[in-house]
């Protein structure tokens, strides 16, 4: 992946991905990691709007248009491309500020304070599990009785392989 | 694989389940008797000459010359998947294997790890791995009225209802890893037979003493948790997300720790009637 400093033009990653739209969130599956990710709104239109060509002033104006709300502080923006570029959803890295840089939700919401016009953005994810971690059957260094009760059919001195 | 097969192999069949295809084989002439009781639920014995998982057992017999039991032998196409003295040990393994594959190869259904029971024509569904107390809850629920549709997969078809998986509950006692199957009908409950949409998405760990403090949770944050517990994730995340998120379109979604699993059950029926 290569580093866009500064993250003047990001754009949205689109190959690998499996992409389901819903009402007020976006649902993103990448199949190269085999994570799934929540996008919240606010997250889903940021990275929407990372076309490639797009300054962050300029996706903070969409972003006000679409939310139809008042000035939109481009920190929300930095904040999801942070996340968004964290979890392998742009075709760049995207360093934000030094202000911004490892800051946390709750952070953000100190930050923004009552100014905030529209939700922070959330990515959440998840790792898919393989089969086995899916089923009912002890995962590898569980205690057991038994081969029957791992996953890997072994159970080695009382605990699962 | 053409050291197995050319093993001496008496009895074969095949059957289809979920639309996977299984061949079994085994070295005794009673090989259907042995394996029929661990056979999934739903499945129908038919002639299929290709197959997408062939199973073999080998079923010891004593050495003559050393008079030392063998090792009851099974195998995965190719790969040994059990090895034991004890025949039992190789049949539970079959059943467990033969159910996660398929769980994760079901053509037209999404298996997600879960408990479920019917109420007032709406599914609720407790997504969660071994451990985290589907069972008890499901059993809790059952004994309030509920209808039981099963205490280990949700089943999504493409629509997102939700098909019943009826199995016996699998109950451990506190601490113990060995599992109980106990008949729904034990617990003057009965078994669903249709397709329901979901009403209810539990998100809940079982934690003694804990209390019930409920949290809202949206639809992409359910869809989320239920994949965390889909058997074909990986496999097949396009058809996965499509039926989970056409499954909590209809519902309400929530997360909590739990404690006691009757006074949730109650209070998780009364939520649903209320939602109606």
């Amino acid at each position: 992946m290569k580093q866009n400093v500064g993250g003047r033009f990001p754009r949205a990653r689109t190959e690998g991905l499996v992409i389901q739209e819903l009402p007020d969130e976006v649902l993103v599956y990448d199949r190269e990691r085999d994570k799934a990710h929540c996008l919240n709104q606010t997250a889903a239109l940021v990275w929407k709007y990372c076309d490639g060509k797009s300054t962050v002033p300029s996706i903070a104006k969409r972003l006000e248009q679409d939310l139809k709300t008042e000035t939109v502080d481009e920190k929300v923006v930095w904040y999801a491309l942070g996340q968004l570029s964290k979890d392998h959803l742009l075709e760049e890295n995207v360093t934000p500020p030094a202000l911004l840089s490892g800051m946390s939700r709750r952070d953000m919401v100190r930050v923004l304070g009552l100014a905030a016009v529209v939700a922070v953005p959330v990515v959440t994810s998840i790792v898919a599990p393989t089969p086995a971690q899916a089923a009912t059957c002890l995962g590898s260094g569980s205690p057991c009785t038994g081969g029957v009760q791992c996953c890997s059919g072994i159970c080695n001195t009382g605990s699962c392989a | 694989m053409e050291k197995i097969d050319r093993l001496d192999w008496t009895a074969k069949f095949s059957l289809k389940s979920y639309g996977v295809r299984i061949g079994i084989r085994s070295n005794q002439p009673n090989g259907l008797e042995l394996v029929r009781p661990h056979l999934p639920h739903q499945h129908e014995l038919v002639d299929l000459p290709v197959v997408d998982r062939l199973y073999s057992i080998v079923v010891a017999g004593k050495n003559v010359r050393s008079n030392a039991r063998r090792l009851n032998l099974l195998y995965a196409d190719e790969e040994t998947i059990a090895r034991s003295r004890k025949l039992d040990d190789v049949l539970e393994r079959l059943e467990s294997d033969l159910r996660l594959f398929v769980a994760e190869v079901a053509r037209h259904r999404v298996f997600v790890h879960a408990g479920v029971v019917g109420w007032k024509g709406k599914a609720i569904v407790i997504p969660g791995r071994s451990y985290s107390g589907k069972s008890t809850l499901v059993s809790e629920l059952v004994r309030a009225g509920a209808t039981y549709y099963s205490d280990e997969y949700a089943v999504f078809d493409a629509r997102g209802r939700v098909y019943p998986f009826p199995k016996p509950l699998e109950m451990r006692s506190e601490g113990a890893f060995k599992q109980t199957k106990v008949e729904v009908t034990r617990l003057g409950g009965r078994t669903g037979s249709k397709p329901l949409p979901v009403g209810l998405v539990v998100v809940s760990q079982y934690k003694s003493g804990a209390r019930w403090r409920p949290r809202e949770i949206s639809n992409g944050q359910a869809v989320l948790a239920l994949l965390a517990n889909t058997v074909s994730a990986r496999r097949d995340p396009d058809k996965a997300l499509g039926a989970l998120q056409k499954g909590v379109a209809t519902a309400r979604s929530l997360k909590s720790v739990r404690g006691d699993a009757e006074v949730i059950a109650q209070l998780l029926l009364a939520m649903l009637e209320k939602n109606r």
